[in-house]
């Protein structure tokens, strides 16, 4: 049980990782746009996420989205059997894809718009502007306080039990009301996370050293 | 009208039983969120000090005590405190004691590592030119340093406050009838009044946060905006 719930809560960190930096992309140049329907729709989504709890995306996935769609598509859902994983699925990408993206935002602008206009007189479309030259200078000067929200997002994982995915926290619960072993079974919980969460540490200390990122003159260039 | 009708609720919503029962809803969430900000405050402040003291032996423990709760999910602290505290000590604490422990614990290892970015932040000249005009360490500490540091930890307070807030929504998981649980017992009870329960849900915890957020930024033009993010995340993160 315990192996299933590390399983799925590996599953849900990529799968979260993975779909919040696309939406978090999307929508950082959608805010740096400079179509202002798009940038507005863009702020709107993420002043709206950013501040309501991961825990409420989750739980209105689950019970309300299903409702929300026409009925046959409603059922289809409340059928399928992995539902509850799409679910917090969906509510952590809503969540993170916010913090994401407003970080995203934030590294633009460390990065001077003359990159932009360089790009555009080597004759890149605008397409390629972003993803050849922009987006990535904006990953490299944004990694630390990216890297701590993937971390974050990892913990938020734990959420998902509150929708009985069957990850580690959820495990450890279906452990303890069936056996009464809850404390053991917490406690190789807590020091997975624990040693999980260096595993990410590490990840990230090493792509910045990989990456040369001198923390200090970012920090001293947005002060 | 029969739109408004949804929301006949936000009483419950707002102040769960109150007058009859126990404080519940919206201002729970407030509740749990200012007194745990405040403590942790406290906390946090002692322990990002030692954590930056120059004894080893004080250090690393308090080093590790930080590291540690800031990798575990704020679920399991919950749990840790709910279910197995009473367990160790014998003893029998509320739901709510245990709630607002857990996030106790939890915001005194964040407000920490705040508290030693922003006396990081502070240049080392000013230490230095303190200890010139012939101020002792504790004195530069409290009349130099400090006044400076929570100058530039203030923003990441606030900013902290809103996180904690929202955090509170995970008291839901042990039972507490604050917002979230409100509105799941509302939409439990009138399955037709799904939608209006999470709407009402989601408008009070956007409402409040959204608000606080606005204060954030006031403040970050007012005293000016230090990346403090970027040096917390720069030299230990998790």
């Amino acid at each position: 049980m315990m192996i299933t719930g590390v399983r799925i809560t590996i599953f849900l960190l990529f799968a979260t990782t993975l779909t919040s930096l696309l939406l978090g992309t999307a929508l950082a140049v959608m805010r740096v746009s400079g179509v202002k329907m798009l940038r507005a729709i863009g702020t709107l989504y993420v002043e709206v996420c950013r501040n309501i709890p991961a825990l409420f995306w989750i739980l209105f996935f689950y019970f309300v989205f299903p409702d929300l769609l026409p009925s046959r598509w409603g059922q289809i859902l409340n059928g399928y059997q992995h539902y509850p994983i799409a679910a917090g699925i969906l509510g952590l990408t809503v969540d993170n894809s916010s913090f994401v993206s407003d970080i995203l935002r934030s590294g633009k602008l460390a990065i001077p718009d003359s990159q932009k206009e360089a790009a555009a007189s080597l004759g890149l479309n605008s397409l390629q502007q972003w993803g050849y030259v922009m987006l990535p200078q904006m990953y490299r000067a944004v990694l630390p306080p990216l890297g701590t929200r993937m971390i974050h997002n990892f913990k938020n994982t734990s959420l998902c039990m509150a929708i009985s995915v069957k990850e580690l926290t959820w495990a450890t619960q279906n452990i303890e009301s069936l056996t009464f072993r809850g404390i053991e079974s917490t406690t190789i919980a807590t020091v997975f996370y624990i040693v999980a969460c260096g595993i990410m540490v590490k990840i990230i200390i090493w792509l910045e050293r990989y990456l040369k990122i001198d923390i200090t003159s970012i920090t001293k260039s947005r002060a | 009208m029969y739109f408004l009708e949804q929301f006949a609720n936000w009483k419950f919503y707002l102040m769960g039983m109150y007058p009859e029962g126990e404080l519940g809803g919206l201002l729970l969430n407030i509740q749990l969120a200012v007194v745990c900000l405040l403590l942790s405050f406290l906390a946090g402040l002692v322990l990002g000090y030692l954590r930056l003291s120059p004894r080893k032996f004080i250090r690393i423990p308090v080093g590790w005590y930080i590291d540690i709760v800031r990798s575990v999910p704020l679920l399991m602290i919950v749990f840790w405190f709910y279910f197995f505290l009473p367990y160790i000590m014998g003893e029998h604490i509320t739901v709510f004691r245990s709630a607002a422990f857990s996030l106790f614990v939890y915001g005194s290892a964040y407000q920490a590592e705040i508290v030693r970015a922003g006396i990081l932040a502070v240049p080392k000249g000013q230490m230095e030119a303190a200890m010139t005009i012939g101020l002792s360490k504790r004195l530069a500490m409290t009349y130099i340093i400090f006044p400076q540091a929570f100058k530039i930890m203030v923003p990441s307070f606030v900013s902290f406050f809103i996180t904690l807030f929202k955090d509170t929504s995970i008291a839901y998981v042990i039972g507490i009838i604050e917002l979230t649980q409100a509105g799941v017992i509302v939409s439990q009870r009138q399955p037709d009044r799904i939608y209006a329960a999470y709407l009402s849900v989601a408008i009070g915890f956007w409402v409040v946060s959204y608000s606080i957020s606005r204060i954030e930024n006031v403040l970050k033009k007012k005293f000016g905006t230090i990346e403090i993010a970027g040096i917390i995340t720069g030299t230990k993160r998790v």
